[in-house]
């Protein structure tokens, strides 16, 4: 066996709640019987970026707010890798907002774990796109990245979970790496993942989150209806967590890979050399003439 | 300018010389159509060139378009000729104006005694010469709609060159057959319309064209070259952003990629470009984008972490006008400081200069495999004339391309390590390396500083020699970067250098220079960057002077060789261009013989 590259230990806090999240990831991919070596985690820029060192696993350290493109690349090139990206709230909704909005829209089945953290914690405790008003001086209004999600009408799976639940988190992760192994599109699942050391709201959240996925009657298919009971858990004062969108099991499977590569072999597995080409950069050439 | 009531006869005479002048036997002409956006000037310019392109003659093709869809005026040029050319004629024979504006801008290139043909339907002109037509008002009156006036002008045209009538309509047919059966059949009533009010004004066969030699060859531009060289060379995955005048690159693509098993994608903006790009070539896809100005600012970021993260990636920069937003349709070639220097912090990366459409298609394979063999972004550096113009050229062939992979490892020798490090130290700077999905190997790779691992570290002892490993390839790759073209006479004391589409006219201007008794030597720089020192440094020390021949302000290259080259500071000489426009070969013959 060829000895390749080792996990790290954690660079975290202790406490912090991104050790939740790396718990889940690892029991999820397992869960959801993803080979370790077709698994791609993709971190951003941020404490939460580094979560690949602490994996044994493929892995890129993308730029600040990049990880999603990169990620887009990676399972275009190669449809048959599992690709998890994982970043902060900075890095995902501020710099890199852009590139979130049409993740959504592009639809190609990766997931995209945000741990929100509610600050710029590698910088030391700034403001973030999640402040509530009034942390670090913020005035402006908090930024919620559930109803952006819901507002795009794209078959994604979309999630909220809470780092003092990791339980529910790794059951979330493994319903949505599923999703991304079906070719069904986009996860995105955002973990409340409290900074122990700049803005330590593990208390605050626990007794704030409500899983509105245990209400009777709940139907994640029924966007309308938990758009709804989003914005009325919040008006309550309370935070919405849970499965929040996921496609009709009905709905024929429509990611982006498998518009753009019916039979899945994409560029990383073509094969380039010039011999079995040749017919084909024929006609090509001779198109020109 | 008061536009005249519409009319429907022609202005032949009123204006136009008392009597009809030689027949003119035309080698080497140009016509310049010009008029508003939207007018078809570029319809007018392609058919023409079908035209020529069926007569055997070697063709030149430029537009010079504003940046809008509409309106607002703009011109297309076409040079056929018996001899290859890669190079707008310095004068034109014929003026075709949509507009008063096309015989204003147009006049200062017209030969003497050269025609202009004009729409009277639009506007009156009194210039000596001038023969016009009301083209809107014929077609529109007897077709319903004026749209066709172009294909009228293209059938006057006709006439008065002595084209044959019925390879003419051939033209037509071949452009209009794949549109609808009523765009054909209008436009050959068009064409007959424009024909016959030439014919009946009597000022048919005023110029012979005679018939070239130039069978076997293709009409293409850059942008498509490198499109045809990306699929050859094993490019199977394209993101890019819309942006002129790099688009045609994704749109050539996007039609060539799907059978092979590739994906073309337009994102969301340039960061997002270059970052699937990056991520795809991680997953071990040869990958590319294409951008300009702008669109390269942005990714500068990207290129930095494909550089220090040693991820393979090509760039087509096709320069326009900067900075900024700059004039997005215009010609230009000063993005070059930008690359060699571009990003923050050392990183390796290597400029290749492509100068005519063979060198487009031949380089961009080169640059895919240098950039896979040596693990870093390579530019191809194009500007606007190189990557719109259409040439005439030598068919692209499949002779000599080859695909190498560097040190990616197959199984059998994966098998046989007992560590695998993505980043492990080697002589050339080169990891042996598999993609990620690989059983037994795990590719982590970072923009951070890392160690053989692909671990973030800033042991200062590991940052020295991952600096050393990734900057020596610039070192090590030298010999494998592609070699620059001479030109003209091996003994000359004056020396030409330029890079990129100033080929043509400084090929044209040594022709006129040698006529003239001044032997001169050109070399074509297809390596920018690392600058070709083994060879500018021969090259320099073989010539009296040289004249470095640019499309920018600050004389970018030039200053690049002095700073390399210092001991032949005093030789240097720059000429520069800045206007937007491509030089004429007489604007280098006149700088080389003021000296």
């Amino acid at each position: 066996m060829v000895q390749s590259v080792k996990p790290i230990p954690s660079t975290w806090c202790p406490g912090c709640g991104d050790f939740g999240v790396l718990a889940a990831v690892k029991k999820a991919a397992v869960e959801a019987g993803v080979p370790t070596h077709e698994e791609v985690l993709v971190g951003g820029i941020g404490c939460s970026g580094g979560i690949h060192n602490f994996l044994e696993t493929n892995g890129i350290h993308a730029l600040h707010g990049r990880l999603l493109a990169q990620a887009v690349g990676v399972k275009l090139a190669n449809p048959k890798l599992t690709v998890i990206a994982a970043g902060g709230d900075g890095d995902g909704y501020a710099i890199g907002m852009g590139h979130f909005i049409h993740a959504f829209k592009k639809n190609v089945s990766i997931l995209y774990i945000v741990m929100n953290n509610e600050t710029y914690g590698l910088t030391k405790g700034q403001a973030s796109p999640t402040s509530r008003i009034g942390f670090e001086g913020n005035v402006e209004q908090p930024f919620d990245a559930i109803l952006t999600a819901l507002s795009i009408p794209a078959p994604n799976f979309i999630a909220r979970t809470f780092s003092g639940d990791p339980k529910t988190m790794t059951q979330v992760l493994v319903e949505a790496i599923r999703f991304n192994r079906a070719n069904r599109g986009f996860a995105f699942v955002e973990d409340l993942s409290p900074c122990v050391t700049y803005n330590d709201t593990f208390k605050l959240w626990r007794e704030r989150v409500v899983d509105i996925s245990k209400l009777p009657g709940y139907d994640a298919t029924d966007r309308k209806a938990v758009f709804r009971l989003c914005l009325e858990t919040m008006d309550a004062g309370k935070i919405p967590i849970g499965v929040m969108h996921r496609p009709a099991e009905t709905e024929p499977a429509s990611a982006l890979e498998l518009k753009l590569l019916p039979d899945l072999v994409g560029p990383a597995a073509a094969d380039i050399a010039l011999e079995p080409n040749l017919a084909g950069y024929d006609r090509l050439l001779k198109s020109l003439a | 300018m008061t536009i005249p009531a519409a009319r429907t006869a022609p202005f032949v005479n009123e204006s136009g010389p008392g009597e009809a002048p030689p027949v003119r036997e035309l080698s080497d002409l140009a016509v310049l159509i010009g008029g508003q956006g939207g007018d078809g000037t570029l319809t007018v310019s392609d058919l023409l060139g079908r035209y020529f392109r069926l007569k055997n003659l070697y063709v030149y093709m430029t537009r010079n378009v504003l940046s809008r869809i509409r309106g607002g005026h703009a011109d297309a040029s076409i040079r056929a000729s018996r001899e290859p050319i890669a190079a707008a004629k310095p004068q034109v024979d014929m003026l075709v104006a949509f507009d008063p504006e096309a015989v204003e801008i147009g006049m200062a290139d017209l030969v003497p005694g050269g025609t202009i043909l004009y729409d009277a339907s639009v506007f009156h002109s009194d210039v000596p010469n001038a023969v016009g037509f009301p083209f809107a008002t014929l077609v529109g009156s007897q077709l319903g709609q004026p749209i066709y006036k172009n294909t009228a002008a293209y059938g006057a045209i006709s006439v008065m060159m002595g084209f044959d009538a019925d390879l003419t309509r051939s033209v037509i047919e071949s452009r209009f057959k794949r549109r609808s059966p009523e765009a054909l059949e209008k436009n050959l009533k068009a064409l007959e319309i424009g024909r016959k009010a030439a014919i009946d004004a009597g000022i048919a066969d005023r110029y012979r064209v005679l018939d070239g030699d130039a069978k076997d060859q293709i009409l293409t531009t850059g942008n498509q070259a490198v499109a045809l060289g990306f699929v050859v060379a094993g490019g199977r995955f394209f993101a890019g952003y819309p942006i002129t005048p790099a688009t045609e690159i994704m749109e050539y693509l996007m039609r060539y990629l799907p059978p092979f098993h590739g994906v073309v994608r337009q994102a969301e903006d340039e960061l997002a470009a270059i970052n699937m790009v990056i991520g795809a070539s991680y997953a071990g896809a040869r990958a590319m984008t294409s951008t300009s100005g702008p669109g390269l600012s942005l990714m500068t970021e990207g290129i930095g972490h494909a550089g220090t993260a040693e991820i393979p990636i090509v760039v087509a920069d096709c320069q326009r006008v900067g900075p900024s937003t700059g004039e997005p349709t215009r010609h230009e070639q000063s993005d070059l400081s930008h690359l060699a220097h571009l990003g923050h912090g050392d990183f390796p990366r290597f400029i290749l200069a492509p100068g005519t459409i063979d060198d487009c298609f031949r380089m961009t394979i080169d640059a895919v495999n240098l950039a896979d063999k040596w693990r870093l972004p390579v530019i191809l550096l194009l500007d606007q004339a190189l990557s719109q113009n259409s040439v005439t050229s030598t068919p692209l062939s499949l002779d000599g391309v080859h695909v190498d992979r560097g040190k990616l490892l197959p199984k059998d020798l994966f098998d046989q390590l007992t560590t695998y490090k993505h980043y492990l130290l080697t002589e050339d700077g080169i990891s042996p390396h598999v993609p990620p999905g690989t059983l037994g190997a795990f590719a982590q790779v970072t923009g951070n500083e890392h160690d053989e691992f692909g671990h973030v570290s800033v042991n200062p002892v590991n940052r020295v020699k991952m600096m050393d490993k990734r900057m020596g390839k610039m070192v090590h790759a030298k010999a494998e970067l592609p070699p620059p073209h001479l030109f003209g006479d091996a003994n000359a004391k004056i020396g030409l250098i330029g890079f990129g589409s100033t080929w043509g006219p400084i090929r044209e201007a040594q022709q006129v220079l040698a006529l003239k008794g001044v032997p001169t030597r050109f070399y074509q720089a297809r390596t920018l960057w690392p600058v070709p020192t083994e060879t500018l440094g021969p090259f320099l020390d073989s010539v009296q002077v040289a004249y470095v021949v640019e499309h920018n302000y600050a004389g970018q290259f030039a200053a690049m060789i002095r700073e390399t080259l210092p001991q032949h500071h005093a030789k240097l000489r720059s000429i520069t261009k800045f206007d937007g426009f491509s030089f004429r070969s007489p604007e280098i013959v006149r700088r080389v013989q003021e000296a």
